[in-house]
């Protein structure tokens, strides 16, 4: 598909930048821009000064011109600092070639130099420009060789996505490419907002951190006695579970499974389990000092749009407060007079299946507000009037179920994960089966088209190459990850151009934030821009949504964290969380 | 709040006009991949299997079968060979059923005797065969009673999907290299002892 007429013209745009004050969590302070443009190839070039003095992009940003630029969010993040306009219409050709090529094994990755290098066009080296971004990080004052440096740099690349464009403009699906770029608008404001953290009580965890880890070890693992001083010792944890009678998965080597989402899985079945999954998490994750913290308190990092095959974001684990272990989450606190609301879509990927594969059995369940219980129903294993009360065992066996079969989870493992003979795993499969098949013959078709036609789409034209890729549970798994993560985009973008403060993007959620007297009404708008992203992506279909209000002085608490956060804070003598949402009083202090 | 004002007036044309960028999720519809039916088990119904019979009286197809139980096999046979092997056939009506799996399969229920009666067994049989036309049903056999206990499902299970295959075309692939059209057939040959 050729590229739009645009009467203004299309333009290249880089800019190169460092964190203020050089400290990663701060927006960014343009350094320097340059813009070609294209088929003249005139090309300007903007030293940081010359920026700072302009009211809006010394080029066209109206909806008869197009801006282009490779990983877009970074230069949308300058656009805003320097308090610009943004374009009304943005490429960004790294989420184009991501998009283009997601699924293929690729020789130089998804860099600017990668794309250049997949499409054979000249590029400078990988060294040459490690070596101008770290100068251009260091924050400065650079001399006039200097200066002449970076910017012809800077022009490097826009020359590079001059060449880029021409060679890939035929490839790109414009009118949904457009729609990308809006979300790498979106992008760039979430980024800039960042997450409000408690830094108070996060200095105190950093500094006492060493002696909170021996401490942790001491109180949970007296209970277990696997640790030799923080190592965790895989024969001592195989002796205690077999003095308990628990049975672990094991390795095709043999050994124990020792990863994370094991403990995870296991702990749900026996809780005993739950408090040492919680101390290796907590030990294993935490990085506190690569949390990216900005001198205003606010998390911010890379969000990382459309890194996963899915088409997701994947921001850093350990960057992002979102990544670490989530009794950390309790760190997000709104600032004075402000409130936060964790907005997420009610069992998204179960509606996304009943939706898009039109099986109407499934989309009553989704309905009914309960699907798990409505599948104990349809299946005839519970009677019509039951409820989570009366039906509490069979119910969280046919959630597993449901969740078996969107993660494409055997019957062995879905047997361990409900502490139930293999038999009973195999029923609740088959029984899903029987019950929505008209959602499998779609999902069977999903794999044909992946296997026959090579690709697999979703709503908004995120696709992925299946030439390398035929594993059937990733195969069938997609559709449900992909318009997942369109949905989001969908929602990004019609709240943060509505002007509602979005804090971050967090899987099927949204974290956004308004001034207390205005929180409410922020949050049924954000529901009713979240449900209209639903209908927009399922073709009609609504999926409802829940949202957690935290209201200053309250802080943020995700369920499965609450003991272990409690149990640190105890340690560093602050004000324990309570279920009520009151802060208790602060115990002494014990470090 | 303004911001709220600006949602609520922008986001419909905004959200037509995203309705219309928006593409199919019809996986498959152009590659016209088509489940192919090859194989029809021709037989009872296994201990746990809840079946359902099919209730047009089109799906149930009259034939002569000769049974071999050593090698666990049957044939049809069509009238003029079964004349020459008359106390080796039994005439049966084989009747249509799927299981919950959507595995279909066709029951073979002998025809009464020429006094119009059935033994216990075969009377059983045909009973639970017409009850599973309304009701999802598995049969267990009873050597102490001479037949065959009948369960039926208690829950309200959804009903069967049947395929778009005529009797015809399902008794092809049962008995495919199975039919038996003159007395040349190697299996006639051996029970009439020429070979």
């Amino acid at each position: 598909m050729a590229a739009p007429i645009y009467s203004e013209g299309v333009r290249f745009v880089d800019f190169e930048f460092h964190p203020a004050r050089c400290h990663e969590g701060n927006p960014p302070v343009p350094v320097c821009m340059v813009v070609r443009e294209w088929s003249s190839g005139h090309t300007r070039r903007y030293w940081q000064d010359e920026l700072q003095l302009m009211g809006s992009a010394p080029f066209p940003t109206c909806d008869r011109a197009l801006c282009v630029a490779y990983f877009a969010s970074a230069e949308m993040d300058c656009f805003q600092v320097l308090g610009w306009a943004l374009p009304t219409h943005l490429l960004d050709l790294f989420a184009e070639f991501r998009c283009l090529t997601n699924g293929l094994r690729l020789a130089h990755g998804s860099s600017l130099l990668g794309a250049l290098l997949h499409y054979g066009l000249p590029t400078i080296s990988g060294e040459q420009k490690d070596a101008m971004r770290d100068l251009v990080l260091t924050g400065g004052p650079w001399n006039k060789s200097e200066q002449t440096a970076i910017l012809d740099y800077c022009q490097s690349d826009v020359v590079a996505l001059d060449q880029l464009f021409s060679a890939m403009q035929n490839e790109i699906d414009w009118p949904r490419a457009m729609l990308r770029g809006r979300y790498m608008q979106a992008v760039s404001g979430m980024q800039d907002n960042g997450i409000p953290i408690d830094t108070e009580t996060l200095e105190k965890l950093k500094t006492h951190w060493s002696a909170i880890q021996d401490q942790l070890i001491a109180d949970i693992d007296c209970d277990y006695g696997v640790y030799e001083g923080r190592s965790f010792k895989a024969n001592r944890w195989e002796e205690y579970l077999v003095r308990h009678d628990i049975p672990w998965p094991r390795l095709e080597s043999g050994r124990l499974d020792m990863c994370d989402s094991t403990f995870r899985e296991m702990a749900r079945t026996h809780p005993r389990v739950a408090p040492i999954r919680e101390l290796r998490s907590a030990l294993s994750d935490m990085r506190l000092s690569s949390l990216q913290v900005g001198d205003d308190g606010r998390n911010r990092c890379l969000l990382s749009p459309f890194r996963a095959r899915t088409g997701r974001n994947q921001p850093s684990n350990s960057k992002f407060i979102y990544g670490p272990s989530v009794w950390l989450r309790g760190l997000i606190q709104p600032r004075s007079g402000w409130g936060l609301a964790y907005v997420d879509w009610s069992q998204q990927e179960f509606g996304i299946a009943a939706a898009l594969s039109g099986d109407l059995a499934m989309q009553t369940a989704y309905q009914s507000g309960d699907p798990y219980l409505a599948f104990a129903k349809q299946a005839g294993a519970v009677p019509p009037d039951a409820n989570k009360k009366t039906h509490k065992a069979e119910r969280e066996q046919f959630t597993a179920c449901v969740l078996a079969v969107q993660y494409g989870m055997g019957e062995e493992s879905l047997a361990v994960r409900i502490n139930q003979p293999v038999a009973r795993a195999r029923q609740l499969l088959a029984l899903h089966r029987q019950t929505y098949r008209q959602f499998w013959r779609w999902s069977d078709s999903a794999v044909d088209e992946a296997v026959l036609g090579g690709r697999l789409w979703a709503a908004f034209g995120w696709q992925i190459q299946t030439a390398d890729e035929l594993n059937d549970r990733s195969l069938r798994n997609f559709p449900m990850q992909a318009n997942g993560a369109e949905m989001l985009r969908i929602a990004s973008i019609l709240l943060t151009e509505a002007g509602i403060r979005v804090c971050a993007p967090v899987h099927d959620a949204l974290l956004i934030e308004a001034p207390l007297d205005e929180l409410n009404e922020v949050v049924t708008a954000t529901q009713t821009i979240m449900r209209d992203a639903s209908r927009i992506v399922l073709d009609g279909f609504e999926l409802s949504s829940d949202a957690n209000v935290i209201r200053y002085p309250d802080r943020y608490m995700d369920d499965r964290g609450v003991t272990m956060w409690n149990k640190v804070m105890n340690l560093i003598g602050e004000p324990q969380y309570t279920s009520d949402l009151r802060l208790a009083d602060a115990p002494p202090a014990a470090i | 709040m303004q911001d709220k004002t600006v949602a609520q007036q922008n986001t419909p044309s905004k959200i037509s006009t995203l309705n219309a960028l928006r593409l199919p999720a019809n996986y498959g519809a152009t590659l016209g991949v088509k489940k192919l039916l090859t194989t029809v088990p021709v037989g009872k119904p296994k201990k746990a299997q809840f079946f359902r019979t099919h209730s047009d009286e089109n799906m149930v197809f009259p034939a002569m079968l000769l049974e071999q139980k050593e090698a666990r096999e049957t044939y049809i046979v069509i009238p003029a060979v079964a004349q020459e092997l008359s106390e080796l056939i039994r005439p049966v009506q084989l009747f249509t059923v799927i299981d919950r799996q959507n595995n279909v399969f066709l029951i073979p229920v002998p025809l009464p005797g020429e006094g119009g009666t059935r033994n216990p067994w075969h009377e059983s049989l045909a009973q639970a065969v017409e009850l599973a036309k309304q009701n999802w049903l598995r049969i267990n056999a009873n050597m102490t009673l001479g037949g065959y206990d009948v369960y039926t499902a208690e829950g309200v299970l959804p009903e069967p999907e049947w395929p778009e295959h005529t009797i015809d075309e399902l008794v092809e692939v049962a008995f495919r290299g199975k039919i038996i059209t003159n007395l040349d057939h190697p299996m006639v040959q051996s029970l009439l002892g020429k070979i």
